[in-house]
């Protein structure tokens, strides 16, 4: 498994390169931002590793770059601040997972594994419906002026069953079925309490109610 | 009345008030007395003239109607400060003689009262003069008698007297600019001395402003000096924090600067697993103080975005945690704002929440209400829950309940410490099969 290690502290680098490689990853490391961009781009890595405090720029912005590049490997980042505002960022910036400083290298590697592991078999999925896309693998809504909003997850999977079918009537009873399983017994104000949030997000026209029957999300262009 | 919305000094903006009005005031006092003055003067030349004319009647009456026999002449003229004229069907008299053309066309206007004649083109006589007639009958004979008086002169000497009000008037002004000057100055002077002690406060010369200020500087100066408290106290904790730091953190680095630096020492497992445990400590010490010192507590002018905050952090964790759902209850507007320090917040909501994702096996529920005078945040999982007897040391420093999931155990005792910053309350509970359930209440 081919992993791309940022990282301009030297000994550090070392260090992981030897235990990485111990652990079954062919390792390639650079320190420099630049550097990282151009091989993340050409290369076909399968994780990558990615320090935010490098000497010639910042971890995130190589990060966006990949990201607008279509580059999807799933990247951890490795970060010395623990502000929850650091890490939210660089999750909105398009990390999947992220890891303080200083950490033990077991937990990196078992992190590698879970992300390498959860991203096979994930098909870069997107559903768009008018004027919304809505990311799967980022559980976001991205609107056409390129604002991105998070969503939780009954939010996002509501929104993706609403979108999956723009023009179609779904009761709440269906509703409830996409969003809870057997165990679970939600009442149904739940689902109006969640429309009402996704209103607030993309217009209460786009989620019009038909009385009696359920929801229909249209697809205004 | 631009300048009166943005005032440059407070002086100025008074004095630009205070003093048109002054001047307008007086103008117009002035205005009012020189009109007063016109008609009372006129009021009392008036009755003047009427006693007159009755004097004149009486003794006409006296005279039974024979004009002739009254003394006219010198002595009227020097009884009567004003001309007059009596007519009788046979002669009329006027004095002086000089006022005829004027007194005639009244004599034969018929109408009895007060005339005023302005403008007479007849030259030699006054322009302005008021008159008063009477007619009346003594025996059968009709008589008139009219007496006037030149107002010109009256006027002349009314001008004078307005003149003189005037030049008061202006005298007055001045008192007034004067007084107002030393108003404003005696008012403004407590600012003075606020800026001197707040000089002195920066030169060092003393450490709390002390001033004896009006009522109305009060709250000013008692925000300064809670300020200079609370940077004071913030100085002492961060101060404290280095010192413990520093004493907790340099010995293990002594320890293993000497191990490393001996070379003919070996480094067998044993060794590296001490030195592994100290620079853990190093760690930990680091961690724990940086983000105690990190936290700000109530501050003035700093706000938070509670739902936005929230639905980033659960977000992040979704993704974190992907097979967990992390859910967000709450009727609040988006953009409501709290006045919790936008770090602080984050950093309560966020170790709360990470918590409950380490021990939660499905789900994480965050709700986040606000009534009148309340705000609470509940972060609820559905894990194993914490046993009833270590409730209440949740949070404690240097306590942690378990050993297997990763981290310090330092995240509850930060919301902890934030949250009695914040002079709120932190409650634990749980429920069989539900978790626990760590719910915050701030009052503010």
């Amino acid at each position: 498994m081919r992993l791309l290690l940022v990282e301009d502290d030297r000994l550090l680098a070392e260090g992981l390169v030897w235990q990485l490689g111990k652990a079954g990853f062919s390792v390639d490391t650079t320190p420099s931002a630049r550097e990282a961009v151009v091989l993340g781009e050409q290369e076909d890595y399968r994780a990558v590793v990615l320090d935010l405090g490098l000497p010639d720029g910042n971890g995130l912005d190589v990060l966006r770059k990949w990201r607008t590049n279509h580059v999807s490997c799933p990247v951890l980042i490795l970060t010395a601040r623990g502000d929850w505002q650091d890490k939210v960022n660089g999750l909105k910036a398009g990390a999947d997972d992220y890891l303080a400083k200083p950490f033990q290298t077991e937990e990196l590697i078992a992190r590698l594994n879970a992300l390498v592991r959860r991203s096979e078999g994930r098909v870069h999925a997107q559903v768009k419906a008018g004027r919304f896309e809505l990311d799967e693998n980022r559980q976001s809504l991205k609107m056409d002026d390129g604002v991105e909003h998070t969503l939780t997850g009954t939010e996002f999977r509501l929104l993706r069953c609403l979108m999956s079918r723009p023009g179609h009537v779904f009761s709440k009873e269906q509703l409830m079925e996409q969003l809870y399983n057997l165990n679970d017994s939600p009442s149904e104000n739940v689902i109006e309490a969640y429309i009402r949030r996704l209103r607030k997000l993309v217009g209460s026209e786009t989620i019009s109610t038909r009385r009696g029957q359920g929801y229909i999300f249209n697809a205004i262009p | 009345m631009r300048f009166l919305k943005k005032p440059a000094s407070v002086k100025g903006t008074l004095l630009a008030l205070l003093l048109p009005a002054g001047i307008g005031l007086m103008g117009v006092a002035w205005l009012v007395h020189g009109l007063l003055l016109d008609r009372m003067s006129r009021e009392f030349v008036e009755s003047r003239l009427k006693d007159e004319v009755v004097f004149l009647e009486h003794q006409i009456r006296d005279a039974n109607g024979e004009v002739d026999t009254l003394q006219t002449g010198d002595y009227f003229q020097d009884v009567f400060h004003h001309a007059f004229a009596i007519h009788t069907p046979e002669q009329t008299i006027i004095s002086p003689d000089t006022w005829e053309p004027l007194l005639t066309p009244l004599i034969e206007n018929e109408e009895d009262g007060t005339v005023r004649v302005e403008d007479a083109e007849t030259t030699d006589t006054p322009l302005d003069i008021l008159a008063y007639r009477k007619s009346f009958q003594v025996g059968e004979t009709p008589i008139v008698v009219i007496v006037s008086e030149d107002l010109g002169a009256l006027k002349r000497s009314q001008a004078a007297l307005h003149a003189w009000t005037a030049v008061v008037s202006v005298l007055l002004i001045m008192l007034l600019v004067a007084v107002l000057w030393f108003g404003i100055t005696m008012s403004m002077r407590p600012v003075v001395t606020l800026k001197a002690a707040l000089k002195r406060l920066q030169d060092g010369v003393i450490s709390r402003i002390n001033v004896q200020s009006p009522e109305e500087f009060h709250p000013l100066v008692l925000q300064l000096n809670q300020l200079l408290d609370s940077l004071d106290q913030r100085l002492e904790r961060s101060r404290d924090a280095l010192a413990n730091l520093s004493h907790s953190v340099k010995t293990p680095i002594a320890a293993v600067r000497q191990i490393l630096e001996d070379d003919t020492r070996p480094l067998d497992t044993n060794l590296r697993r001490q030195m592994v445990e100290r620079l853990s400590d190093i760690d930990r010490q680091l961690e724990a103080e940086m983000r105690r010192s990190r936290f700000a507590g109530p501050q003035i002018g700093k706000s938070a975005y509670p739902i936005k905050q929230a639905r980033d952090l659960l977000w992040m964790l979704g993704r974190l945690y992907p097979e967990k759902s992390f859910e967000l209850s709450s009727s609040l507007p988006e953009d409501t704002r709290w006045p919790i320090e936008e770090h602080d917040l984050n950093e309560v909501l966020g170790n709360l929440l990470d918590n409950a994702g380490k021990w939660s096996s499905r789900c994480v529920e965050l709700s986040v209400e606000q009534g009148s005078g309340f705000k609470r945040i509940v972060v609820a999982d559905d894990g194993p829950g914490v046993n009833h007897k270590d409730l209440a040391s949740l949070g404690q420093r240097g306590l942690r309940l378990d050993e297997q999931t990763p981290g310090h155990g330092l995240g509850l005792a930060i919301v902890r410490d934030i949250v009695t910053r914040y002079e709120g309350k932190i409650s634990f509970s749980t429920k069989s099969c539900s978790g626990l359930r760590v719910s915050i209440e701030l009052l503010r």
